[in-house]
């Protein structure tokens, strides 16, 4: 056991210097996000005017409520499309699923810029102007692979006449995939919708190639802000990063002590 | 039974529109030479002849040793990390690995960005350098700081799926192997590295994938000078305007990636698809 | 769960309803779609203007004219665009832009008649002059020696500086860098010449490890991260204007003498709207915050001398050199020479 321990501790530090790889640069992004000058390197003394003036900055404003309302359509949308694909997919011919799913996987493996390159071609040969709309096109276009590879599979496990049973015991179609399937897809669905989520959410590359009419999402602000020292991008960062984090704890611990809890009342009734 | 199996038609139509079609287009810049319109378009293998220049040979070699440096550097790093979190009690490694997904889903400019201040001339790392005495290094618009930058952006990558391939391993088997008079170092490749191969197989792919195709990254840590592919098809579409070329680079850079991929798929054992 | 679940979705639903709905309002306003280089303008005045005239102003960026002139060729649309002399030229020959109705202009007289009726566009017809300047040389003087900016261009070259130079990612400076250097005129279609130049480049960006930035370098060069950079003559007087140890010196060999102005698209609806957008810009007070928040010489002339007999009093850069029989202007390239030129640009970049 002690020898264990010895090892513990290298692995401790091994890890720690790992995730202070990672933290560090954010951490000292948030830190100069309360700097009252414009240094990004020394710190002359707490201030929120980057909080003040990311508030008042319409720019920045805009471009969050586009990243926020993109990422949600785009993960709906995705979500519903690569559900019924996954559902459809497991009772089609082999030939067609074995094409379609290996056409979804293109976007999946092809660089992202490839993909990007791809829309950008596709709306501009089309003539359409491009702003929010190609944007969210070409948002549910790269997530709904995703929602099909988390969906699909757990589509496979299912019993094939689970359908059959529901419809003959009197169950329209629809009742059928609402009351059974879904309900036994819940959590790929669930892990689907979440990837895409995040997938939209921090897209730059193909927001970039694909937007147009002064439309712009959170990474496509950052880019163009990148050029000029500006502490209001930290300040962004440490309300997004800030956010993101909570989110992430909340979704993790809180069934964790639900959970316990659980357990707990449960001990007391058997006692 | 029959009764989902249209469920398929509307993603078929909408695979063909943005999937398919976007592909072809691409294909059919790339063989073109008629410039942004494909009105007076004529087939020409143009674009692929000026490909052959060895400078833009350069191009694709210093992509494919960023991409290999990155892969490496993510392994070497990633491995030891996920291996290690293994051993922690069942009840911590769930957090470690929150931990290391958390960076994931911050967005990636925000991450770069934060490199930017770090490692400029004047910025925090000479800083330090400078309180410990030591003289300024220049780091930044060079190979290093995009590397730095891919590897923090792309190790969870790596990480993650190593971590899943030995979480599921049985210890018993390292018991085994120690019974049947394995010593460390034998049991480590002939049984816990094999049993992780498919999750390094996974790791590698991803993180090449991104690496030998990231263009922010290398452009905002990089400056101008440090071209990779994709600043390359970037420069041709955006400023340049010679969409047949920037084509073609794409052309030639997907079809290397998916027949990479096939190709390490196939070695992976686990895989059924 | 479940419960929570579509809660949550139906709140989301609402807000994102709400999100996109504050926009529909806006959406009635007459619109005004602006494509702009980065970091040139006071942001403060669009939002001035959409209250003023009661309208939208969709406000975009490029990094280059020529990233500008790609955007216009795959059939994006603009109302006003601001783009340096030789691309007005071009975008005039290729029947993109609409002419000026002076008599909406009524701050006409505002204009520096210096730079005014240039060739590109002899009796400005299409353009409104904006801001104009040189392209020079911005060095640190604590580390630069005095006697080696006799150099000219070739301080660019001069191997003391290894490691220590920024130059403007920008196709058509960067040439003019080498051509001037060699003694060239900066608009040649002479190839050998042009071959000549690109070979200087390279050279350069070998031996002397130079780094290709865009506005990045304004910051850069006020924290000093490197010693020397090629500017323009606006962003050395803003470095200049936060950096005391920062000189700005325009080669004897010529320069570009360059010209940006506002231009107003063929496809632009709402001309009366432009025009007065081009005129509130052409307004002095107005002129005078632009300059002073991108440090660029007005062609308003009462805002530029107000910004050199104060803010930027004794900074050489604001003062564009003038009458050096050596600089030049840009002037227009048939679509060959642009693509030869891109193509070695390409290259240049890429080694």
């Amino acid at each position: 056991m002690k020898k264990l321990s010895t090892s513990k501790i290298f692995y401790c530090i091994y890890i720690g210097i790992i995730f202070a790889f990672f933290y560090l640069p954010i951490a000292v992004t948030m830190f100069f996000s309360f700097n009252s000058s414009k240094s990004l390197t020394h710190f002359t003394g707490f201030s929120m005017r980057w909080y003040v003036n990311l508030i008042s900055d319409n720019e920045i404003m805009a471009a969050v409520s586009v990243s926020i309302s993109i990422a949600i359509f785009a993960t709906i949308i995705a979500t519903i499309l690569g559900t019924i694909t996954s559902i459809g997919l497991s009772k089609c011919k082999k030939i067609v699923r074995e094409l379609l799913l290996n056409v979804n996987n293109v976007p999946i493996m092809n660089p992202e810029i490839v993909t990007a390159i791809g829309f950008m071609i596709l709306f501009s040969s089309l003539r359409i102007s491009k702003g929010y709309m190609t944007m969210l096109l070409a948002h549910i276009a790269f997530c709904t692979p995703y929602v099909i590879t988390s969906v699909y599979p757990k589509v496979k496990t299912l019993d094939p006449n689970l359908v059959d049973a529901a419809l003959d015991l009197g169950a329209t179609p629809f009742q059928a995939l609402y009351k059974v399937l879904l309900p036994m897809l819940k959590e790929g669905i669930f892990a689907g919708a979440l990837l895409a989520f995040t997938m939209s959410f921090d897209d730059f590359v193909i927001s970039y190639f694909v937007t147009g009419n002064g439309v712009s999402n959170i990474s496509i602000i950052v880019y163009n802000m990148t050029k000029r020292t500006n502490p209001t991008i930290n300040a962004l960062s440490t309300i997004v990063i800030s956010i993101i984090f909570l989110t992430m704890l909340v979704v993790k611990i809180v069934p964790y002590i639900v959970r316990k809890r659980r357990k707990e009342t449960l001990h007391e009734k058997i006692s | 039974m029959k009764h989902f199996k249209h469920m398929t038609g509307p993603y078929i139509l909408w695979s063909a529109a943005f999937i398919v079609i976007p592909f072809l287009l691409i294909i059919l810049y790339a063989f073109t030479d008629g410039g942004l319109s494909l009105m007076d378009a004529s087939f020409s293998l143009d674009s692929f002849q000026e490909i052959i220049d060895p400078l833009y040979v350069t191009v694709f070699s210093r992509s494919f040793q960023v991409g290999l440096i990155t892969t490496a550097l993510c392994f070497l790093l990633g491995y030891p990390m996920a291996y290690m979190i293994t051993k922690f009690d069942e009840k911590v490694q769930p957090i470690l690995i929150l931990f290391t997904t958390i960076p994931m889903w911050i967005n990636l400019l925000l991450r770069t960005y934060a490199w930017i201040s770090i490692l400029s001339d004047n910025g925090i790392f000479n800083m330090l350098l400078g309180k410990l005495g030591l003289a300024p290094v220049s780091i930044m618009y060079t190979g290093i700081s995009v590397n730095i930058g891919l590897v923090c952006n792309f190790l969870p990558f790596m990480i993650l799926p190593i971590y899943t391939s030995l979480s599921k391993m049985d210890p018993a088997l390292l018991e085994a192997a120690y019974d049947l008079g394995a010593n460390k170092l034998q049991a480590f490749t002939r049984v816990v590295f094999k049993y992780s191969l498919p999750g390094v197989l996974n790791g590698v792919i991803l993180t090449f994938l991104m690496a030998i195709s990231a263009f922010v990254i290398p452009k905002l840590l990089g400056g101008g000078q440090y071209t990779l592919l994709g600043n390359l098809i970037e420069n041709q579409f955006i400023s340049v305007g010679n969409w047949n070329f920037g084509s073609a680079i794409s052309f030639i850079l997907a079809v290397v990636i998916l027949f990479t991929i096939s190709f390490l798929k196939r070695i992976d054992p686990d895989d059924e698809d | 769960m479940k419960k929570l679940v579509s809660v949550l979705l139906i709140a989301v639903m609402v807000l994102s309803l709400g999100l996109t709905g504050c926009g529909k309002k806006d959406k009635e306003k007459p619109v005004l779609k602006i494509f702009n280089a980065g970091e040139y303008i006071d942001k403060s005045l669009l939002t001035e203007f959409e209250k003023a005239y009661n309208c939208r102003i969709i406000y975009e960026t490029f990094d280059s004219n020529e990233s500008m002139y790609t955007k216009i060729r795959t059939g994006e649309t603009y109302d006003i665009l601001v783009p340096s002399d030789y691309m007005i030229e071009r975008l005039i020959k290729e029947d993109y832009l609409a002419k000026i109705d002076w008599n909406q202009i009524s701050n006409k007289e505002n204009l520096n008649p210096d730079v005014m009726g240039q060739k590109f566009d002899p009796d400005n017809e299409y353009s409104v002059p904006y801001f104009y300047g040189t392209v020079g040389i911005l060095y640190n003087k604590k580390v630069v020696d005095k006697a080696d900016l006799a150099d000219g261009w070739n301080l660019l070259r001069n191997k003391k500086y290894k490691g220590d130079i920024y130059m403007y990612d920008s196709e058509r400076d960067s040439f003019m860098v080498a051509l001037k250097a060699l003694g060239y005129s900066m608009n040649t279609s002479n190839k050998t010449k042009i071959q000549k130049a690109y070979r200087w480049l390279v050279k350069q960006r070998d031996t002397m490890d130079v780094v290709y930035v865009t506005d990045d370098v304004i910051d850069n060069m006020i924290s000093g991260n490197k010693s020397i950079a090629v500017v323009y003559s606006g962003d050395g007087a803003l470095i200049m204007s936060e950096n005391e140890d920062m000189d700005f010196f325009e080669p004897e060999e010529g320069t570009n003498m360059w010209t940006d102005c506002m231009v107003i698209t063929k496809s632009c609806k709402n001309t009366e709207l432009a025009h007065e957008f081009i005129n509130f810009m052409c307004d002095v007070d107005n002129a005078y915050l632009n300059s002073q928040e991108v440090g660029y010489s007005s062609a308003v002339q009462p805002a530029f001398e107000m910004m050199r007999d104060n803010d930027f009093k004794g900074i050489d850069a604001f003062i564009p050199r003038t009458g050096h029989d050596k600089d030049q202007v840009f002037r227009y390239q048939k679509n060959t020479l642009r693509k030869y030129y891109s193509e070695l640009w390409t290259k240049v970049k890429a080694y």
